[in-house]
Parts: structure tokens; C-alpha cells; sequence
């Protein structure tokens, strides 16, 4: 460990993080520009990078931009990123009372709480998970893949079918290439550029970055900041004693909903803001400009930002959209998250956790700094802003193999994005089963190779059987509670 | 949800159903013409592409049979202020948002993913740096921005800025175009 936290100095672990941060700042700071959106128009630029390297600079972008989409909801009551959403209410509140800076200043110092409490976290959860590793086998790996897939149920938003629906395209997509056992060309048509299958940084660019562009295209433009009177201005230190509650409510709500699949940021924002509030020796001050109203969301979605990434790291299954461009990243570098990872690259593993340390010290350091490019970005010409992201989408996707196939299939993934934010499915279970389609078949394949066609071996095996029933209570109590939702309500139990 | 935006969201399951029943009956087809190999397994190439594509299928058809039989309740509660307005698909991370139903998002959206084609099928001839600010300059152009001599310069600023970051910067070769022939 300390290895890794030297490695933040003598290498350029520590430059990616800064880097990665005021990245993610920026992208976050501009409304509409969600964290894997941010993260996913940065992947292409990473893929001459060394691994780590590479890895520290994506996930610090993530930890940017959660603070950067506060930026937007305290000045212009437009959150930046989902999870900022809740920062709107009190944030914007204060801005109003001309306390702009006092809030930017409680965003900042809470989500750097948040986070450094989602890296403890992280490295302590992980670490007891990867011990698992050297027992898996391929039946072992198909229920892990399983697994993984039984998330899509969690994560399948208002329509369960929509969601199997999209998980099974995304396990469609994944099929096309060269067949992991015999080699057969499958779904190809012919094209070279296809035989080695459809890179998943492709269907992350397209269905988040060009998607959301396509989306954004005729949209009206946002809010212009104030940028004359705002200066971030730290908490006092009794300030500092008020604040602890409730950031220590968020970043208890960020830990849960980070680990859990389909939690997110957005959700224990708000749980964190209601429990804030419950908590509160001051409640009246909520919604009217409370400083905990600001502390206990952003501490959430900073903490999840580390949090987040125990299932992606520890199992290999991404539990949100930024995990699964960071997931991207990892396949993209040769690395598989899961189990292996931490026997196989350590050094990653703990690169990573150096980088996240540096990356929360540079939140504090950068947020300070950047505000004002930040304000003058959030200021640009919208058709400006949208003219270059699509520059460097299509430039950073041919970088990728120098290939202008690339190009036209990203924009086929985009244009495939528009349709599912058109249709309401949701993307997580596509990218789930394009990240986890090849692992799943491959391993099913092999386990039943070598146990003569036997299905019952995916039971027999103990790590394999706990995994499958884990599987099957997931999705059990995913159905219910879909059922449930669904359920009509009834008027008379509503009435008061 | 009031009664036109329920209706609206009946409609667009419904296409949404026939269209991936539709698909999964093109890839059951294909998966059938993936050759059999002697080093094949018990499950073989098709087999599992074959399983995704009919539970596909079974998906799609329960949604188009929901679509159909779905009776809308005649609305009473819905405000006459609302009418000629539609909830918009979810354009944007943060959720359904109310926006007069004045412009079709179909050509917009062909439009921009026809700028970006454009681009693939002119930068081997014209070279990066002129098809990107080209780009640059047809998006800007198309998202509402005025065609005059500033937005021109921007965009081929733009463009030289991103041939220095990926060319010069980070040693990434961008298509040359015809320029080099000349030489």
C-alpha cells in the first residue's frame, strides 16, 4: 500500500488524477453531461495509455464530475449530473440569499468527506471478495456471469420487460465475432473489422456520449452563471461540527446504494437529503438555503462514486453506467475485473485505490481553481459546445484502430441510443449484456465440456450453486417488487 | 400521466415490440446459417444464439400483446391547458420534461447522424483537419448557430486544436486526406 501511495508521486498516476478530476469537472459542470458520458468521451484518448494510468484517469473523472454537476445546480437551479439534483433545492436557495460561495464551498468539503469514505470503504470490501479468486472455474465464472446478468432485473427502471429485453440485445451484440470454442465466424457478414466482435467502448460512446448528443441536438440552451460574484468559500469550523451529521448520513447512504446494483448516486442523494432532514436539529431550514441540505447529498454522491466500484472490481458487474464505461476502460486495456484481477494485476488494483486518493485531494484543490473556466464553459453557445463534443468523439473513436468503421459503428450504437431514450429502455442491461455475453457463453460452454453435458455440475459446484441461488433470489424479489409497483392503487387506502 | 401521454406510450411499446420481434426473427435466421463445425460442443455456435433469440421474441410479443388489450380510462381529471403538448421521450439524463410538439425529432436526429457520415465518407479525400472543421462547422450551423465568418473561424480553430492534440500531442495519425499527393 504504501508502494501504491508513493506511486501517486513517481508516477503518472498522480498527473492522471488531476487531470481526470478537472476533466470530469468540466464535463460535469455541463448540464446534461452525465459522469459516463464525461468518462465515456474520454475512453477513446486513453487507449495508448499505460493500464493504470489509464484506469486512474477515468475513475478520477468520475469523481470530478460529481462534484461538477453541483456547480450548475447551485448557480443556475439546473443540476449538472442526476445526482446533483437534490443539491438544486438548498443550493440554489443560498445562491439566492447571496451565499453562492458559502455552498460551493460546503459541495466541495462534503464531497470530499464522501469520497474519502467511499475509498476506505472500497479498499476494505474489496479486498475480502478477490480471495474468492483462486477457486473459480468455469462453472464458478458462468454463475458469476449469471449473476451479473440477474442485475439487469434491479436495473430495468419503471418496465422489467424492457430491461430483459435490453439485456438480451446487449447478449445478441455480444455474439458477433468468432466463436469462443470453434472458431466459426458468426455474425461477421463478411467484414473483417468484425471478426474479432464489437468492442464494448463502441456501444458505451454510442449509446452514452453520441446518444445523448443526438437527444441534446434542438434541445433548448441552458441558463447563463453569474460568474462576477462567485468565489467558493469554505466551511467555518463550527460550520465544519454541524456538517458532520449529515455527512456522515450520506456517506452511510452512498456506501449502501453504491454497492447495491441500480443504486447510484441520484437515489442515495435523495435518501441522504430526506434522512438529513429527519435528523436535523435545524428541519425548517430545509428546502430554504440549509447548509446540511447541501452537505448530505453531495457527501452521498461522492461517496458512491468509490463505492460503486466494489461489485465492478471485486465481481466484474457493473452496478451503474459510469462503472460500466469504467468497466469498459478495463477490458479495453486487457483487464478483467473480477476475481482474477487482484491475483493477476495488484498492481492496477492498488494504482487504482492511490489514484482515488489523489484524485479526492485533487477535487478540493481543482474545485477551487476551475471554477472559472468552469463558469466560462457553462457560458459557451450551445451549438459551440455540441459542434466540439462531436469532434472529438469522432476523433477520439478513430484513434481507437485508426478505423473509420469504428466511426460509423459508434454512430450506429448512437443512433440505436437515441431509439432506447425514444423507447424507454433502459441502457444498463444492454451494456451488462455486452460486458458479461462473452464470459457467460464461453464458460457455460467449457463447464459443459468438462462435465460431459452435465447441467447439474453448475449446482454441485458449492461457489458456482451459492452464486446461482443468489442469482435466483435477486431476481425473485426483483419481480415482486416490479409486481408491486405495478399494482393498481387502490383510492380508498389513499384517501386521508 | 394523463390520457394522450399514456396513449402515446401504448404506441411506442407497440412499435418497439414489432420491432425487436422483427429483429429476433432476422437473427434466429442468421444464427441458423452459421455452419456446423466438426470441433463443435453439444451446444454448439448457434445454440445459444438461437436461445436469445427466441426468448427476444417471447418478450416482444407479451409487450405487443400488452400494447393491444391496455384500455386507456377516459380521462377526468386532464386540463385542456395541456392539449397540443406531449411528454417528450426521455431526451435528457434528468427525466421526461414538458416541450411543445412543434418539430419532429426524427429529421433533426437523421440530420445530425447524416454530418457525421458525411464526415466518414470525405475525410480519406479531404484529410482531418478540413472534414473536421467542416464537421464542426456543419453541427454548429445545424444546432442553430448563424453561418458567418466567426463560426467559420471557430471551427477550423477547433479543428487545429484537436489535429495538434491528437497528431502533435498524443502522436495518434488522423487520415492525411489527398494534401500529401500534392507534395
Amino acid at each position: 500500500m504504501i508502494t501504491a501511495l508513493a506511486s501517486i508521486f513517481t508516477t503518472a498516476i498522480g498527473p492522471a488524477a488531476f487531470a481526470g478530476v478537472a476533466w470530469g469537472i468540466l464535463g460535469g459542470a455541463l448540464p446534461g453531461i452525465s459522469p459516463s458520458i464525461t468518462m465515456a468521451l474520454l475512453l477513446p484518448f486513453t487507449y495508448g495509455m499505460d493500464p493504470t494510468v489509464a484506469i486512474v484517469l477515468l475513475a478520477s473523472t468520475y469523481v470530478g464530475a460529481e462534484y461538477g454537476g453541483s456547480i450548475p445546480a447551485i448557480l443556475i437551479r439546473t443540476p449538472g449530473t442526476n445526482a446533483a439534483a437534490a443539491t438544486v433545492i438548498d443550493g440554489y436557495a443560498m445562491k439566492e440569499q447571496g451565499k453562492a460561495g458559502e455552498a460551493l464551498g460546503i459541495s466541495l468539503y462534503s464531497g470530499f468527506v464522501g469520497g474519502l469514505f467511499g475509498l476506505i470503504v472500497l479498499v476494505l470490501l474489496t479486498k475480502p471478495l478477490s480471495r474468492l479468486a483462486l477457486a473459480f472455474t468455469p462453472t464458478s465464472y458462468f454463475a458469476l456471469g449469471v449473476l451479473g446478468l440477474s442485475v439487469i432485473a434491479s436495473v430495468s427502471g419503471d418496465s422489467l420487460i424492457k430491461g430483459l429485453m435490453a439485456g438480451l440485445l446487449g447478449l445478441m451484440i455480444a455474439t458477433v465475432g468468432t466463436d469462443p470454442v470453434t472458431g466459426l465466424n458468426r455474425f461477421t457478414f463478411g467484414s473483417p473489422e468484425l471478426l474479432s466482435g464489437i468492442p464494448p467502448i463502441l456501444v458505451m460512446v454510442g449509446l452514452f456520449a453520441i446518444g445523448e448528443l443526438l437527444a441534446q441536438s434542438g434541445e433548448p440552451g441552458w441558463q447563463k452563471a453569474d460568474s462576477a460574484s462567485t468565489r467558493i468559500r469554505f466551511p467555518s469550523p463550527a460550520m465544519w461540527r454541524r456538517l458532520a451529521k449529515p455527512q456522515a448520513i450520506g456517506s452511510v447512504m452512498g456506501t449502501i446504494e453504491g454497492i447495491m446494483p441500480g443504486g447510484g448516486g441520484t437515489i442515495s442523494a435523495f435518501l441522504a437529503y430526506n434522512e438529513a432532514r429527519r435528523w436535523s436539529h435545524h428541519q425548517e431550514e430545509f428546502g430554504h438555503g440549509s447548509p446540511e441540505g447541501i452537505a448530505a447529498p453531495e457527501a452521498a454522491n461522492n461517496t458512491v462514486a468509490c463505492t460503486a466500484l466494489v461489485p465492478m472490481l471485486s465481481l466484474g458487474i457493473p452496478s451503474s453506467n459510469s462503472s460500466a464505461v469504467l468497466l469498459s476502460g478495463f477490458l479495453m486495456h486487457g483487464l478483467m475485473p473480477g476475481p482474477m484481477l487482484f491475483v493477476k494485476n495488484p498492481e492496477v488494483v492498488n494504482g487504482l485505490y492511490a489514484g482515488l486518493l489523489a484524485a479526492n485531494l485533487a477535487m478540493v484543490i481543482l474545485g477551487y481553481l476551475i471554477m472559472t473556466p468552469c463558469l466560462w464553459l457553462v457560458n459557451r453557445p450551445k451549438p459551440y459546445l455540441m459542434a466540439f463534443i462531436y469532434a472529438f468523439v469522432v476523433s477520439g473513436v478513430y484513434s481507437i484502430e485508426t478505423s473509420l468503421f469504428h466511426i460509423g459503428l459508434a454512430l450506429g450504437f448512437g443512433a440505436l441510443g437515441y431509439a432506447m431514450r425514444y423507447f424507454k429502455v433502459p441502457f444498463l442491461p444492454m451494456v451488462l449484456g455486452v460486458v458479461l455475453g462473452f464470459m457467460v457463453e464461453s464458460n457455460y460452454r467449457r463447464a459443459l465440456a468438462l462435465s460431459g453435458g452435465d447441467h447439474l455440475a453448475f449446482i454441485r459446484d458449492p461457489i458456482s450453486g451459492v452464486l446461482l441461488g443468489l442469482a435466483t433470489i435477486f431476481v425473485i424479489g426483483s419481480v415482486v417488487r416490479h409486481a408491486r409497483e405495478r399494482r393498481p392503487h387502490n383510492p380508498q387506502h389513499s384517501a386521508p | 400521466m394523463d390520457r394522450t401521454a399514456k396513449a402515446d406510450n401504448i404506441h411506442s411499446d407497440l412499435v418497439f415490440g414489432t420491432a425487436t420481434l422483427a429483429l429476433s426473427a432476422g437473427y434466429y435466421l442468421m444464427a441458423g446459417r452459421i455452419p456446423e463445425s466438426q470441433l463443435a460442443d453439444a451446444i454448439g455456435p448457434q445454440g445459444l444464439p438461437r436461445t436469445y433469440a427466441l426468448m427476444l421474441a417471447a418478450l416482444a410479443l407479451v409487450m405487443i400483446f400488452r400494447s393491444l388489450t391496455v384500455r386507456l380510462k377516459p380521462d377526468t381529471t386532464s386540463d385542456s391547458s395541456v392539449r397540443g403538448i406531449r411528454l417528450q421521450p426521455d431526451s435528457s439524463p434528468r427525466g421526461i420534461r414538458l416541450q411543445p410538439d412543434s418539430r419532429s425529432p426524427i429529421p433533426r436526429v437523421a440530420g445530425m447522424l447524416a454530418i457525421g457520415i458525411i464526415y466518414i465518407v470525405v475525410v480519406p479525400w479531404l484529410g482531418y483537419l478540413l472534414s473536421l472543421a467542416g464537421l464542426i462547422f456543419a453541427t454548429t450551423y445545424y444546432q442553430g448557430g448563424a453561418v458567418n465568418r466567426q463560426v467559420a473561424l471557430v471551427a477550423l480553430s477547433g479543428a487545429v486544436f484537436c489535429w495538434a492534440l491528437f497528431v502533435l500531442l498524443m502522436g495518434i495519425a488522423q487520415p492525411p486526406g489527398f494534401w500529401p499527393s500534392l507534395l
